[in-house]
């Protein structure tokens, strides 16, 4: 430690950047050893030949072997739980910062819920309707007579019903569960026709 | 980075090497049979290198999944990739847009053949769809990639006068000219765009205008307006089969509101051709589609164009299922059978795509087989 304190500024500021350098080069290559390791999937001969090769190079980096999360870093301060069931029952988890609106968290994360805010959270469409619990529900902030007016539009409906670009997450949101209301089925087809016949 | 380039190239050569290996030494591998024959039919590292892979245009050579499954996201098939647009009349159309700030429903709503058709070419004058109204709607379709907004910028009114000049500079014997939905406006707009069709046939009563509008909320009055400006073709696409409306489209929209909207021009300017669209890759059904077309020529529509479905923004619908190129021929016989006056089938097919050159080309044969 003694060392550390005797080298000059500069020459300390050369080796942390050569850290930081070192580090960044790192993830570039681990993202791209994955991407090249999809593209192959099972062709079971370019692994086998080339495992040696790929040990060989990752040993050099081994001492500072250290994976980071692929979204960015969220300090677990202030981020969020929630989870989204989407159309299909799939269940989706992930992490959403305080002040984010939950369309803000389905787009930032890249969650597969598809045709989902639309106007991009102008108050001018219903894609970003979701469904919570009860519960949930009476904690969140007051609704806006716009955001009603969209809201209306929207299919499926119910008491608990709010869109997802006006609900910003809070700390209490913590474990939040959202559903993502079920499109139009064929079954139902018919009725929607004939509803929208007597509008 | 030199490692990881340099292990890239090793892998690529590996592969290479392996399949030649193995057919010269036959020597056995772990590999299944299927994927051996991959190796031995599939593309050399002298094809990558030299840049000319088979062009798999034709559905029986492409390989790849069309229609998808839970959880993926389809790969586009080749007969969709289009060139990066750049050039000349590229650039030139750009200037006049944005000095006369204008917009487009090209460059908004993303279309592929913005290059094709702003570059013109040898036998084809470069031409736009001039979009009216500004470049913010105020609904959100799941389709469309155009800008949103509750309450809009106001109207241009040097707008009408602009686009009159700017078309009069491009020279076109056809043009289209639509807009965004305006439910912020009292008329939704109908007023403005009956304008602008009356200031272009004034500056050029030659020319053909197709006017693709939007639903005015069902305002049939709004309709007749924009059907008695002066235009010849009274455009209004439907979008989808009646199954998917809600799904698809804004709630505000629906099949029948947009089908009196076209059966409501036709009856106050009987001398006007209606004409309307599909997306087709959205989930829909064979005998969807079918009856759809069927009561569309059933309600009166003169016209209709086919075109795939592409997702713009990850914000939007996921393609369901790419069609291929026969299958829209296939649509495009069964339009003719029913009896529209020309069926526009293809997946790059939008619904002003060419649209110049489908009508004038249906009309100087309709003329024919009259005089016969």
């Amino acid at each position: 430690m003694h060392i550390w304190f005797s080298v000059t500024a500069s020459s300390k500021l050369l080796v942390i950047l050569g850290f930081i350098f070192s580090n960044s080069r790192l993830k570039l290559l681990q993202r791209t050893e994955k991407q090249n390791e999809e593209e192959k999937g099972k062709n079971k001969v370019t692994e086998q030949n080339c495992l040696r090769s790929k040990q060989m190079s990752r040993r050099g980096f081994s001492s500072t072997c250290k994976l980071q999360g692929s979204h960015g870093e969220l300090s677990s301060a202030d981020s969020v739980t929630v989870h989204f069931i989407n159309r299909d029952g799939e269940r989706l988890t992930t992490m959403a910062k305080e002040g984010e609106s939950l369309l803000e968290v389905v787009v930032n994360q890249n969650l597969a819920i598809d045709g989902f805010g639309a106007c991009e959270g102008t108050l001018a469409c219903s894609t970003c309707h979701l469904i919570f619990e009860k519960d949930a529900f009476q904690k969140l902030d007051a609704i806006s007579d716009e955001e009603m007016d969209m809201l209306d539009l929207a299919y499926g409906l119910t008491e608990t019903s709010r869109l997802g670009c006006q609900v910003r997450i809070k700390k209490l949101m913590d474990g939040l569960t959202v559903q993502v209301p079920v499109e139009v089925s064929d079954i139902r087809s018919q009725l929607e026709v004939g509803k929208q016949s007597k509008q | 980075t030199q490692t990881w380039f340099g292990r890239d190239l090793r892998e690529v050569c590996c592969r290479v090497s392996e399949s030649h290996v193995c057919n010269q030494y036959g020597t056995s591998s772990s590999l299944p049979e299927e994927t051996k024959k991959i190796l031995q039919n599939g593309p050399d590292l002298e094809d990558f290198v030299s840049g000319d892979l088979a062009d798999k245009s034709v559905w029986a050579e492409y390989k790849g999944n069309l229609k998808r499954q839970k959880g993926e996201r389809l790969r586009l098939p080749p007969w969709l990739k289009t060139e990066i647009p750049m050039g000349k009349n590229y650039n030139k159309l750009k200037n006049t847009l944005r000095s006369l700030n204008l917009h487009t429903v090209c460059e908004e709503a993303r279309c592929p053949n913005i290059g094709e058709c702003w570059g013109g070419g040898e036998y084809a004058t470069a031409t736009a769809t001039i979009m009216l109204m500004g470049d913010t709607c105020t609904r959100g379709c799941r389709f469309c990639s155009v800008k949103t907004a509750k309450n809009p910028p106001p109207l241009d009114p040097e707008e009408p006068y602009n686009t009159a000049k700017a078309i009069a500079e491009w020279g076109l014997d056809y043009v289209v000219l639509t807009s965004v939905d305006r439910d912020d406006m009292p008329d939704g707009g109908a007023e403005h765009f009956a304008k602008t069709v009356s200031h272009l046939k004034e500056r050029n009563s030659k020319i053909v205008v197709e006017c693709l509008t939007p639903d005015f909320r069902g305002d049939l009055k709004a309709v007749e307006k924009v059907a008695l400006s002066g235009l010849d073709v009274y455009a209004h696409n439907v979008e989808t089969v009646p199954e998917l409306q809600r799904k698809v489209r804004d709630p505000r929209a629906n099949f029948e509101q947009s089908v009196r909207v076209l059966q409501h021009a036709k009856e106050v300017q009987p001398r006007v051709i209606s004409k309307t669209s599909l997306m087709l890759g959205l989930g829909e059904t064979h005998e969807q589609v079918l009856s759809t077309m069927k009561l569309l020529r059933e309600a009166g529509v003169d016209c209709l164009t086919l075109g795939q479905y592409m997702q713009p923004t990850k914000r939007h619908l996921k393609v369901e299922e790419y069609v291929t190129p026969e299958k829209f021929k296939y649509w495009e016989k069964v339009g003719n059978d029913l009896g529209f006056h020309y069926t526009a089938s293809g997946p790059l097919v939008r619904s002003s795509y060419k649209a110049g050159e489908f009508f004038l080309k249906n009309l100087v044969e309709k003329r024919k087989t009259k005089v016969i």
